[in-house]
């Protein structure tokens, strides 16, 4: 009993990251049409300019939060116009984008370990309080983090599911031609979707980095478990992304609660692979 | 010279993953993005069965390479149907399976602490290392030839045919799923194998050397030297390893200080390599054609 307790509990405190992450991940893919390996590098920059503004710009922890997840976005964006756009444009297959993608989360992470080092880093975090539910503890950030999660993901959703905004970008991933013939520049929706989903990434950086640690490989780390998380969702789908990360949170924090942390990861990544077999199971 | 030995040696470990790529990529369509899962898992085999059940070399690379094929088979079974990103994603996700294990099983692996020493197959005094390095080249010659070989054949035909339009060679009565899984099955198993011969090159066998590197390593030189030319995947690897790992970590004048960058240098490098090559040339160094240059004005994003 204490075990459902307990894992349903710090699963939730814990998804947060991933939930963030796996919403803003599932935007370019659906709109996009394909799996980018260099959305871990918006998790990872989104954790070190909080770093920066927090600790060399001496901004606090909740004040850098803000320009920390714009720059992420920006970068983000960066990587759409300068890389992605033109590499569309040129007729590259999905499988290569992907091949692409993971060229250019090499080149962003190793760039970054040769400016800043490949040494952990710490985010200066804010004061820490212990609250107490039911039995179970946990730290003030923890509570803010959820929450903010809970924000950012009740404005996607409206977004996506209830505002025109969210309509285009529907439209757009379903049916290309047919969003252009009716008066849509998909360039400018594109560029919007992955500022959003850059923020998203950032953000989910800046709240794992305070309840861990700031390094290089942050990104990476995490970014097979929220490719994972989103195709089991099924792409485009922020609900579904949203629930899954839950899942995914509750099932790894049962699994750590009663043995090693690192099963818990084998578990899901053996989960994942049946999960995409029984779905090409079905297609075929 | 023992170094430069055991750098040349890696350096055919190497081509050999590459040209095996070759084959389940470039030819045949797979894109098996867990190249250190396989190689991992045949290195960490051998060292296993060679140190705590004391099997001879010969014996531990076989049961390692059938073990390694009964794995890469049912892992085919569950994921070959699937379309090519879904492929990429579980071969991804079954070499992080593989470097998990590598931890916690430390009963088998001794986790992080490391597991060691692998000894050669043979030992003549200062002569095993040079005869093994000639072993080497001369399976990665045999390899070329046979993939030379491959392109030529029936077999290599229908390769390109089910890589090229899948649907199209099945409707023509060619059983394409079966092809796949066989081949899949026999290059995955190779790959393993590899990695046992890997083992005593580096003797000391620890989780972190099952990194994404590695994978990474080898499909820039594949996609670098062309991953449909089948002499793309060796030209490729002289060209990353070769140049990076050979020349430069050896033979540049770098200060010890600045030594440590020098691998971040050369994954950052490596990376740009890859997006540079993707985008201006993305068949390869070797292709015929060079339809990068010429962008398609149909296609939007």
């Amino acid at each position: 009993m204490w075990l459902i307790r307990d894992s349903i509990f710090i699963g939730l405190l814990q998804a947060s990251p991933l939930i963030l992450a796996a919403m803003g991940f599932t935007l370019i893919y659906y709109l996009n049409g394909f799996i980018n390996f260099a959305y871990g590098e918006s998790i990872t920059y989104g954790a070190y300019f909080a770093a920066l503004f927090s600790g060399a710009f001496g901004l606090g922890f909740y004040l850098s939060i803000v320009p920390a997840a714009i720059l992420a976005g920006l970068l983000s964006v960066g990587t759409y116009l300068y890389i992605f756009r033109p590499a569309l444009l040129r007729g590259v297959k999905p499988s290569e984008m992907i091949i692409l993608s993971v060229g250019l989360s090499f080149m962003l992470r190793y760039g970054l370990v040769l400016f800043v080092g490949a040494e952990n880093e710490y985010l200066s975090e804010p004061p820490i309080a212990y609250f107490n539910f039911l039995g179970v503890g946990a730290t003030n950030l923890q509570i803010i983090a959820l929450l903010l999660v809970l924000v950012f993901a009740f404005n996607l959703y409206w977004i996506i599911y209830r505002t025109e905004f969210g309509e285009i970008i529907r439209g757009l991933a379903n049916n290309e031609e047919l969003a252009m013939a009716s008066g849509i520049n998909p360039h400018k929706v594109s560029v919007k979707v992955w500022f959003i989903a850059g923020v998203a990434g950032g953000l989910s950086g800046i709240f794992s980095g305070v309840f861990a640690l700031v390094n290089p490989l942050m990104g990476w780390n995490v970014i097979l478990i929220t490719i994972m998380v989103t195709i089991v969702a099924g792409v485009g789908s922020v609900r579904g992304a949203l629930l899954a990360s839950v899942v995914a949170g509750i099932i790894t924090a049962s699994i750590t609660l009663i043995s090693k942390p690192l099963y818990a990861e084998v578990v899901l990544l053996t989960a994942f692979i049946l999960v995409l077999w029984y779905r090409g199971r079905k297609v075929v | 010279m023992s170094y430069l030995i055991f750098s040349m040696s890696l350096l055919l470990i190497y081509i050999g993953l590459a040209q095996l790529l070759h084959i389940q990529f470039g030819m045949l369509g797979i894109a098996n993005f867990g190249v250190v899962g396989f190689w991992g898992f045949g290195m960490y085999g051998v060292g296993v069965l060679r140190v705590q059940y004391d099997f001879s070399f010969v014996d531990a690379l076989v049961v390692t390479g059938v073990l390694m094929a009964g794995a890469s088979y049912v892992l085919g079974r569950l994921i070959l149907r699937l379309e090519n990103q879904a492929v990429l994603c579980a071969t991804i996700a079954f070499s992080s399976i593989v470097a998990l294990l590598t931890v916690t099983e430390k009963w088998l692996t001794f986790g992080v602490v490391g597991l060691g020493t692998i000894s050669y197959p043979i030992k003549i005094g200062w002569a095993t290392e040079a005869l093994y390095f000639i072993f080497l080249i001369v399976l990665v010659v045999a390899l070329q030839f046979y993939i030379l070989k491959l392109h030529k054949s029936r077999l290599g035909r229908l390769m390109l045919a089910i890589r090229d339009n899948e649907e199209l060679a099945a409707s023509l009565g060619k059983d394409t799923v079966r092809t796949k899984l066989v081949l899949f099955t026999i290059t995955c198993s190779l790959m393993g194998v590899l990695g046992g011969l890997s083992a005593p090159l580096n003797q000391f066998l620890t989780p972190n050397m099952l990194v994404p590197g590695v994978t990474f390593a080898v499909w820039i030189s594949l996609v670098l030297g062309g991953k449909e030319h089948p002499l793309g995947a060796t030209i490729g690897v002289f060209v990353t390893f070769g140049f990076f790992d050979i020349l430069i970590e050896t033979y540049a004048p770098v200060s010890p200080g600045l030594a440590v960058m020098v691998p971040n240098l050369k994954l950052f490098l490596y990376g740009a390599l890859l997006v540079g090559v993707l985008m201006f040339r993305p068949s390869g160094f070797l292709a015929r054609e060079t339809k990068g240059l010429f962008p398609d004005k149909e296609a939007r994003p």
